[in-house]
């Protein structure tokens, strides 16, 4: 930076309202202001979606699940050891047994397929925090019902569900036989994670054993590791100490995909509203062009006092430079607070059964602020420089000759 | 001899009509010479200043300063005109965001002096030419005379060899034409001994000149 540079640097910055603050440059500055805070929100709500849904896929389902490789239930002793083993590990939270079966709710005329978890509530219950109501500890006869199916059917706390479990292998001429009980919903799910709180029903093992008519065993052994995101490695590494008869499968079997999706999505909207950028890169180029056709004089005069091109041109870009970088951080404190507002906002919800969660959740992180100010501020640099060609192909004489 | 200007010729193509301004323009020009280009307006008086300031180039001849051919497009020529040259326009073409100390500091901050330095020659030059007053003015808050006398400033700042002035009281009332031109020849006839090539159509304000040449037909010719 030459001594022309760094004096017009210090002279923009003693008096900004002057030289900086210009009409010009206001519609310039919204643009930007406009532009990045819509890229900054819609990638803080993308990522605040992204780590919402993966909590919720964390908090709701096991690390990873332990099944029998043969599709029958694991038997008490299996369990045992199993848990025995797996509790011992550094990287395990916690190893509970579980049963799960698809079956029917029906209230009335209303029938909801259904699935049903049983834990044995004198262990850990690990998903207690999305219970609401209730005492704690399910009774028999009792059972814990998804708000959203809950909803559906019309029922509340306190009120009688039955369940109905098709018998397929008792079929008989007058149709498939059903095992069928009532249970009273002795508190609602809700964890945000539609799927389950749309068709969730918890019971007691002993309660589930019954209406199942099994007598023991469970079809899972449900283990939490402190780090969910090593699950596979983990699973590997299970699947050699315990043996064929036991498959370990972890979380992201099933929910990776998805992830990678939503992933995927968060930077397509990217590419799609850094256009957005673009576009008002567009109006950088217009205020530029503006300005200097209206400091022509001026430049012819620099050029005259023996000023170089590129000692100019550096000079128009450190003026225009400074605001359009200072406009990009206030576009990014803009599009934290309006990713804040739609957090905060109650008039409207995801649709659960097309997005998966029905809140919506902003998350503002470095990396994902500092790609946004080095992309804008890339674009936005392209745009300045363009125009400044102008200023090598301006002929001193031509200025003067049209003020003559 | 500061600048030679040898058999300058300049042509403008205008509506497919070609004007040929200068024909075979030569103007010797000597340390401390104060010299006058008259003419009619058009006839290429402020061209021939505008090549021998390397702000224009000629179609043929040339240039001779200190010995050497310089040429309007070449990469010296910016350092030629910032330490060589000064130059006075009709338009006193001062940046309107800077004050008169700043404006006149340009050239020195240019030629890579400090800032405090160049603050200083400004502040000296001014007072120098009776605006110690008006030091912290922006161009805007100066009367015509006083832009102008800023501007000569200006062209001043690095002690160039010769300042070039195309019509310096064109712009400006009889009083304050008058104030420019004693400043001028002050400056000139003073301890300075500053060289001047002025370009005016004002006849009776040139006749205080060392020399005075009348550009007719592409040609000077003494007056």
């Amino acid at each position: 930076m030459d001594k022309l540079e760094l004096f017009f640097i210090k002279r923009y910055l003693k008096t900004p309202k002057r030289n900086l603050f210009r009409f010009t440059f206001v519609f310039m500055v919204l643009g930007i202001i406009l532009s990045v805070g819509i890229l900054s929100a819609g990638l803080n709500l993308f990522q605040g979606y992204e780590s919402n849904l993966k909590s919720l896929l964390l908090d709701s389902f096991a690390h990873i699940g332990i099944q029998s490789s043969y599709g029958d239930l694991i038997s008490e002793v299996d369990s045992a050891s199993i848990i025995d083993r797996l509790s011992q590990k550094r990287e395990s939270l916690s190893a509970i047994p579980s049963l799960e079966c698809p079956l029917l709710a029906q209230k009335g005329d209303k029938i909801r397929a259904i699935n049903l978890r049983a834990y044995d509530f004198n262990r850990e219950f690990p998903y207690q925090k999305y219970v609401n109501g209730g005492e704690g500890k399910l009774q028999s006869g009792e059972v814990i019902v998804g708000h959203y199916l809950a909803e559906e059917l019309g029922l509340g706390i306190g009120d009688s569900i039955e369940l109905n479990y098709p018998r397929f292998d008792r079929i008989t001429p007058l149709g498939i036989l059903t095992a069928q009980n009532n249970y009273k919903i002795a508190a609602l799910y809700r964890s945000g994670y539609y799927e389950s709180d749309r068709s969730l029903v918890i019971s007691t093992l002993e309660d589930a054993r019954a209406l199942l008519l099994l007598p023991e065993g469970y079809s899972k052994i449900e283990l939490r590791l402190k780090d969910a995101d090593k699950a596979g490695l983990f699973a590997r590494d299970y699947s050699e100490e315990l043996g064929q008869d036991f498959i370990p499968i972890p979380w992201n079997l099933y929910a990776e995909s998805l992830l990678r999706l939503v992933a995927m999505e968060k930077w397509l909207i990217f590419i799609v509203f850094s256009f957005l950028v673009l576009i008002a890169g567009i109006n950088v180029i217009s205020a530029v062009s503006t300005i200097i056709i209206d400091k022509s004089s001026e430049i012819a005069v620099l050029k005259t006092l023996g000023a170089s091109h590129r000692s100019i041109k550096r000079l128009f870009a450190l003026r225009v430079g400074a605001i359009a970088i200072l406009a990009v951080v206030i576009g990014q404190v803009f599009g934290a607070a309006l990713s804040w507002f739609v957090e905060k906002q109650t008039f409207y919800r995801l649709k659960g059964d097309v997005y998966f969660i029905d809140t919506l959740g902003a998350r503002i992180t470095f990396p994902n602020l500092l790609v946004v100010f080095l992309v804008a501020s890339f674009l936005i640099f392209l745009c300045v420089m363009f125009p400044l060609k102008q200023i090598e192909k301006m002929q001193i004489i031509e200025v003067i000759r049209h003020k003559h | 001899m500061i600048l030679s200007a040898k058999h300058l010729k300049k042509t403008y193509i205008d509506s497919d009509q070609v004007i040929e301004v200068l024909k075979d323009a030569c103007l010797d020009v000597a340390s401390g010479d104060l010299i006058c280009i008259t003419g009619k307006s058009g006839s290429g008086k402020s061209t021939m200043l505008h090549i021998m300031g390397l702000l224009d180039a000629p179609d043929s001849g040339e240039l001779i300063m200190a010995g050497k051919t310089i040429e309007a497009k070449s990469p010296e020529a910016p350092m030629i005109r910032n330490r060589d040259l000064g130059f006075v326009f009709q338009f006193h073409y001062l940046i309107e965001d800077l004050t008169s100390t700043e404006n006149v500091a340009l050239p020195l901050l240019i030629a890579g002096q400090s800032e405090a330095k160049a603050m200083d020659r400004a502040r000296e030059l001014l007072s120098i030419l009776g605006l110690s007053e008006r030091l912290r003015r922006y161009p805007n808050q100066l009367s015509g005379g006083e832009q102008q006398r800023v501007s000569l400033a200006r062209a001043l700042a690095n002690s160039p060899k010769l300042v070039l002035a195309d019509e310096p009281t064109g712009n400006l009332d009889p009083s304050h034409s008058k104030e420019v031109w004693d400043l001028i020849l002050s400056l000139n006839k003073g301890e300075l001994g500053q060289t001047f090539v002025i370009v005016t159509h004002d006849v009776e304000a040139a006749q205080a000149a060392d020399q005075v040449f009348e550009l007719v037909n592409g040609i000077l010719i003494p007056a």
